[in-house]
């Protein structure tokens, strides 16, 4: 059986993409397998919960009972695909927290596939945790995100060393549109008769990008 | 044959860990396998005995027969002996060592004999010091300092730190670090040793439930607190190789 994906995506900076990154995994993986599991860690910014509340709940690592409620299910291997949308906010302590109880060794050992997805950016905060991350997480499971909308240019410096996932940037009307609450990238699909807009062809490029990167994380570690 | 190791573990002061670092110790020398066994002071019920049953039995060190119990089996085949002496008897208990001729032995390098002196926050338990020195010729010496509530024990006072800290000369510092509230308190309830709660196994070694994170809590605490009886080279204290550790793989 192949191992439980656990996406953690994440970045020390607000309004980077996380949760629009979150919505695209959650959405493609219900369109893929039917169920997800996503856990919402952002209740600072405009969050999964508010976009997708039948498969999302949230979690609160203030506190080591919360942090208990979450990583008690994360490391569950029950076939179900995780994504967790993690807080600027709750970064350091979630990366200080899965460092010291073992988080991946437990995970190799159970089976499960953590996969980190590190929203870049230009700034010094996201220069200097990229690296510490590294420290942690093997290049295998860390994979970059070139947000165009955000980064705008290359990447930084090193945060270029595993593979990079590239979501190219929306024309703010589009962008707009897909950040309403009601908006779903799935139903897009399915009702937009016309395959060539932009949306359309956006929303099936990061599907078909989200595919290609579960299908190779996945083979290797299974 | 190897000489004899007792190891005394106590305090002056109720409530500063003496139990849960006798509990550290045994979990220690039991990943490096070396034989060992405890008593327990806290007569008639001990908290030691319940986690650790097997090894543990309760005495009173005041009466005659249980020193005896303690004392003359020394060379019975087990290696180590972990003494946790119970709150306000560690100066009683060093002073019953020095009639018997047990600190005369030690002295004379017939056993092996350490003490664990485990600090609470107030100057009355670092009062202690002092008078528990008055008895440590022939005996290794640590000064344990428990971190497990946040106490400083005047680190950011040098001159008070100073004075009680480097007042014995031969004493080796210890820290204990702080382990995770929850941690703790689930371990509690589990009564079992911090090695099968790690392993996540109840009593009589059945598969537990335990959280994954609170395994993983204990998990870290336990290798900092074996890395500093691995800095004290405890295993070379016993006569032991240290090897690869079961709890640590």
């Amino acid at each position: 059986m192949n191992p439980t994906p656990v996406y953690i995506i994440c970045s020390p900076r607000p309004l980077v993409g996380k949760t629009l990154l979150a919505r695209l995994l959650s959405e493609f993986l219900l369109l893929k397998d039917g169920a997800v599991s996503g856990f919402d860690i952002n209740l600072k910014e405009p969050s999964l919960l508010e976009y997708l509340p039948r498969v999302t709940e949230t979690a609160d690592i203030a506190d080591t009972f919360g942090k208990m409620q979450l990583m008690d299910r994360l490391i569950v291997h029950d076939g179900v695909a995780k994504v967790v949308d993690l807080g600027f906010h709750a970064f350091d302590e979630f990366f200080k927290m899965t460092n010291e109880i073992g988080f991946l060794k437990e995970a190799t050992r159970r089976n499960v596939a953590p996969i980190i997805l590190f929203m870049a950016d230009t700034d010094r905060v996201s220069a200097r945790a990229y690296p510490t991350l590294r420290e942690q997480i093997p290049l295998n499971a860390l994979i970059t995100i070139d947000n165009e909308y955000v980064v705008r240019g290359e990447l930084p410096g090193g945060m270029a060393l595993g593979r990079v996932l590239r979501i190219t940037a929306l024309p703010s009307f589009l962008k707009t549109y897909v950040d309403r609450q009601s908006f779903s990238f799935t139903d897009y699909l399915r009702s937009e008769q016309d395959s060539s807009t932009e949306l359309h062809q956006w929303i099936r490029r990061n599907y078909t990008s989200l595919r290609e990167l579960e299908f190779s994380l996945l083979a290797q570690k299974s | 044959m190897a000489k004899p190791v007792v190891i005394v573990v106590g305090a002056d002061k109720g409530g500063v860990g003496k139990t849960t670092v006798s509990r550290t110790l045994l979990d220690y020398f039991s990943a490096n396998n070396v034989l060992t066994r405890a008593f327990d002071t806290e007569s008639p019920r001990g908290t030691l005995k319940r986690f650790h049953p097997d090894v543990t039995e309760i005495v009173d060190m005041t009466a005659t027969s249980d020193q005896m119990k303690i004392f003359d089996t020394l060379n019975a085949g087990t290696s180590v002996t972990v003494i946790d002496v119970r709150a306000g008897l560690l100066s009683p208990s060093l002073a019953s060592l020095r009639d018997i001729g047990f600190l005369d032995a030690a002295k004379a390098g017939q056993i092996t004999f350490a003490v664990f002196h485990i600090l609470g926050p107030s100057i009355a338990s670092l009062d202690e010091i002092a008078e528990t020195a008055n008895f440590m010729q022939g005996a290794k010496y640590y000064l344990v300092k428990n971190f497990i509530n946040d106490t400083q024990f005047f680190q950011w006072d040098q001159a008070t730190y100073n004075s009680y800290f480097h007042r014995i000369k031969d004493a080796t510092e210890l820290t204990i670090p702080k382990l995770n509230e929850m941690a703790y308190e689930q371990v509690e309830v589990s009564s079992v040793p911090f090695l099968k709660f790690v392993a996540n196994k109840g009593k009589e070694d059945e598969a537990a439930n335990y959280s994954f994170v609170l395994r993983g809590y204990v998990r870290h605490w336990l290798a900092n607190v074996w890395s500093e009886f691995d800095r004290i080279k405890l295993t070379d204290l016993v006569g032991a190789k240290p090897g690869v550790r079961g709890g640590e793989k």
